[in-house]
């Protein structure tokens, strides 16, 4: 049994576990229906970009729906958090009505536990795994929403918690970029007792967190209380320094730091090299949210105002078509309409986004891909062609090919397109470390135990090494990157 | 004095001696090499649309997880992208190096959005396309209705995205081989190179399991292309080019005299290096020459089928006489 087996086992059985389990028998936890997400309306909530949809449960719901939780001897669902969150500790401690032991429990593993709770797919992680999904055939407990639940009572309450860190051992080190792995690794290096330092190139941390997803999914506020949880213990954050141009590695060596982790995210759209895609009016899913989300191009008075399409089709099915199409309803658009070329039930996208979205008015033209956009006289996209698609045999990810229906071509009047199909790692790091090992896709090539690279004072995780993830697997990255980066810097010391 | 000069890709050629779509046309340095030993033209390296599918079905392999899909959910943009980046820089490249005109050769095995690259082919700079189009006829479900549909479908959508010229690069597996020839002939294509030869599977008896088959052609395969250059090369308003099992000067000759335009070659290059082309040349030109042919015009064809003194002989597919004749001499 390892360690950490035992360590849980140990916790099951402290008293306050074992008389909590012992007070509701299995039978009648079983019998309780899994709580519904209370939601602002569709109508209401696509006035306004920032109104977020999802509104929490509120405490009696979270009590209800902590009971549900069997305490399991094997807790599966640990299993699936790729930051091995304690869940059946903090979902027990919110049964016995200890909200804020419940979010220390939580900020034990994560940095950002408010955040996971709104983003993470527990659905297809922690959920899946739950004895109700993988026994019971019934629905999981709703990890998330309890997750989100402790940690926005935590802030809420106004009594948030600041995790213990160690004595500062005046050693620095580096973490660059802002998002969830940087912030991740940050939260862990400090607690060991680093001297850490965030280096971000926007004028906003957060990274994808700010940049990318929508306050109506995920608030700034939120996301700014966790990073000045981070504040607050010790962590160093500077804006408007690009890593590479403002100084070189060899700069920040000079000033004493003595390991980095390139957690620069896949800030690099890819597109689909169609006839059309440079007309004004097709943009990426990256410059269209980035702008909306972090620059306020949406509105009267920016200096670089967005353009505004009243038919706009967005092309992809994951969760950032999903974000870019329900933005521009709530922009004004008079039609969104997904696209996507395959059917719904291959859609990466998350079931919940896209309940909401088609809540929220949001048209799905699935089985169709773009194959050119044509403009009108001044230049700008008119119209988008698009060629009809059928489902052929599953491919090697064991989802079902789409392929083309030959002849099946058909227009359709659009004045914006948002081109949502992927990003690519942001290639300024790499290009600036000649010696360091990278894919032909331009990721960071690491070793998957420890995440450190070809050059051994340089640790990577989240989408620069993956290509694109979950938030919570960059998270994880980032953790992993903390423990060998430490492991690594106490070798050196004693040598 | 003795021209070789010649039409196919839409191009006038300096000769007949076309270099094949191989590894061998995937380098700088050896397209210089062919490109100085006088070919008429060089076929680059295919890009092969399967080539991605199976890059695709790599990548998607070792990202199984759910966190996974939306990157994956349109990857093969991505790679395709990267594989065709890398194909105009070949392109640029050969340019660069050769005077010869650079073919550009798409393999493809589907319609679609694939098809689309063919002008960034253009763009690139290639001075015409071949399209390498073959799907295996081997789903019992299929008719030869679906593959000539396929076929057509596929030449029609890169001849109306592109100005440069294309030729088709088909294979001997139809059965309707002259009806479909003529129906692609119709196409404005310029030119079909007939036949495609692939990549065949082989069986190892003592591991008893399935290998690859050595790749090279040999040079009894140029009597097919014969027989149907012969056949086709008087009945369809295109060139067309002989490709498979073509060695020597003489086997050149051949093709010329049944109708081909022009001739690709490969597998002797890979035996005997780009220098090898030279030889072959000279065995043409001293061919034309003690024969008193001043051009490639004034014997083309002149034992196709339609001008051909016994015809028949394209058309006869039992050995009857020869079996006889065989039979006949080893019993003396």
């Amino acid at each position: 049994m390892t360690d950490h087996t035992e360590m849980l086992k140990q916790e099951r059985n402290t008293p306050w576990r074992v008389e909590l389990r012992n007070s509701v028998p299995g039978k009648d936890r079983i019998a309780i229906e899994r709580v519904k997400m209370n939601e602002v309306e569709p109508l209401e909530r696509i006035k306004s970009q920032t109104c977020e949809v999802n509104c929490g449960l509120t405490p009696e719901q979270a009590l209800h729906e902590a009971r549900r939780c069997m305490d399991c001897v094997n807790p599966t669902c640990i299993e699936g958090c790729p930051v091995s969150i304690n869940i059946p500790k903090f979902v027990k401690q919110i049964e016995a009505g200890k909200f804020l032991d419940a979010a220390a429990t939580l900020k034990e593993f994560s940095a950002l536990p408010a955040v996971c709770g709104r983003v993470c797919p527990q659905e297809k992680q922690c959920e899946l795994k739950c004895f109700y999904s993988e026994k019971m055939n019934k629905e999981p407990v709703a990890i998330g929403y309890l997750e989100r639940f402790a940690a926005d009572y935590e802030r809420l309450s106004g009594k948030i918690q600041i995790p213990k860190v160690e004595e500062r051992n005046g050693i620095k080190v580096a973490a660059i970029g802002s998002g969830p792995s940087s912030l991740s690794f940050a939260g862990d290096m400090i607690k060991l007792g680093y001297e850490v330092t965030v280096f971000e190139a926007l004028h906003e941390i957060g990274g994808v967190l700010k940049y990318g997803i929508p306050e109506f999914r995920l608030p700034n506020s939120v996301v700014d209380v966790e990073l000045e949880n981070l504040k607050e213990m010790g962590v160093n954050f500077e804006k408007n320094f690009v890593v590479g141009r403002t100084a070189s590695f060899d700069d920040l060596k000079e000033l004493g730091y003595k390991a980095f982790f390139i957690g620069s995210g896949a800030g690099l759209p890819n597109f689909m090299n169609i006839p059309g895609e440079n007309l004004n009016g097709v943009m990426s899913s990256n410059e269209y949210l980035t702008r909306v989300n972090l620059m306020y191009a949406n509105q009267s008075d920016s200096d670089t105002p967005i353009m505004l399409g009243k038919r706009v089709a967005v092309v992809g099915g994951g969760n950032t078509a999903m974000d870019a199409v329900r933005t521009s309803k709530r922009l004004g658009a008079e039609r969104s309409l997904i696209v996507y070329r395959r059917s719904r039930e291959e859609m990466p996208a998350r079931l919940e986004e896209v309940k909401h979205a088609e809540e929220e008015g949001i048209e799905f033209m699935n089985l169709a891909n773009p194959v050119e956009y044509m403009p009108n006289a001044e230049g700008r996209v008119a119209k988008a062609r698009f060629q009809r698609m059928k489902l052929g045999e599953p491919d090697a990810s064991g989802r079902r090919k789409p392929v083309a229906i030959e002849g099946d071509i058909f227009d359709i009047d659009v004045d914006l397109v948002i081109v949502a199909i992927g990003v690519s790692p942001n290639p300024l790091i790499p290009a600036c470390l000649p010696g360091l090992k990278i894919s032909r896709w331009g990721t960071i090539e690491v070793n998957e135990e420890t995440m450190q690279s070809s050059i051994p004072e340089i640790f990577a995780g989240g989408d620069i090494v993956r290509g694109g993830a979950t938030v919570i697997l960059a998270m994880g990255d980032g953790r992993k990157a903390a423990a060998s980066m430490h492991r690594y810097l106490q070798e050196k010391q004693k040598k | 004095m003795t021209s070789l000069k010649t039409r196919f890709f839409g191009l006038e050629l300096k000769n007949p001696l076309i270099i094949a779509s191989s590894s061998l046309t995937a380098d700088a340095g050896k397209i210089r090499e062919f490109s100085e030993n006088g070919a008429g033209a060089i076929v680059l390296k295919s890009v092969f649309e399967e080539e991605i599918i199976n890059e695709y079905n790599q990548i998607a392999q070792t990202k199984t997880s759910a966190h996974f899909e939306e990157f994956l959910d349109y990857f093969d943009y991505k790679i395709r992208e990267q594989v065709l980046a890398s194909y105009g820089q070949l392109i640029r490249d050969a340019k660069s190096v050769s005077e010869a005109p650079i073919i550009a050769s798409i393999n493809c095995v589907s319609t679609g959005d694939w098809l689309q690259f063919a002008s960034q082919v253009q763009d690139a700079g290639a001075d015409a396309i071949e399209l390498n189009l073959f799907v295996m006829p081997c789903d019992p479900l299929k008719t030869a209705e679906d593959q000539r549909r396929f076929y057509l479908a596929a030449v029609r959508e890169v001849v109306d995205r592109v100005n440069i010229p294309v030729t088709v690069k088909i294979s001997s597996y139809f059965s309707d081989l002259a009806s479909v020839c003529n129906a692609l002939a119709g196409e404005k294509l310029s030119g079909i190179t007939m036949f495609n030869r692939f990549a065949n599977p082989d069986i190892d008896i003592e591991k008893e399991k399935l290998v690859e088959a050595q790749p090279f052609s040999n040079d009894s395969e140029h009597l097919l292309p014969l027989r149907w250059v012969g056949i086709l090369s008087p009945r369809l308003g295109c060139p067309i080019a002989a490709s498979t099992g073509i060695y020597t000067g003489e086997q050149v000759i051949k093709m010329l005299l049944a109708g081909a335009n022009a001739v690709q070659m490969a597998s002797v290059f890979y035996k005997k290096g780009p220098a090898h082309l030279t030889v072959i040349i000279k065995d043409l030109e001293h061919w034309m020459q003690k024969k008193g042919y001043e051009s490639i015009e004034d014997f083309r064809g002149r034992l196709s089928l339609t001008k051909a003194a016994d015809p028949s002989m394209y058309s006869r597919a039992q050995y009857l006489s020869s079996f006889g004749g065989y039979a006949g001499s080893e019993r003396k």
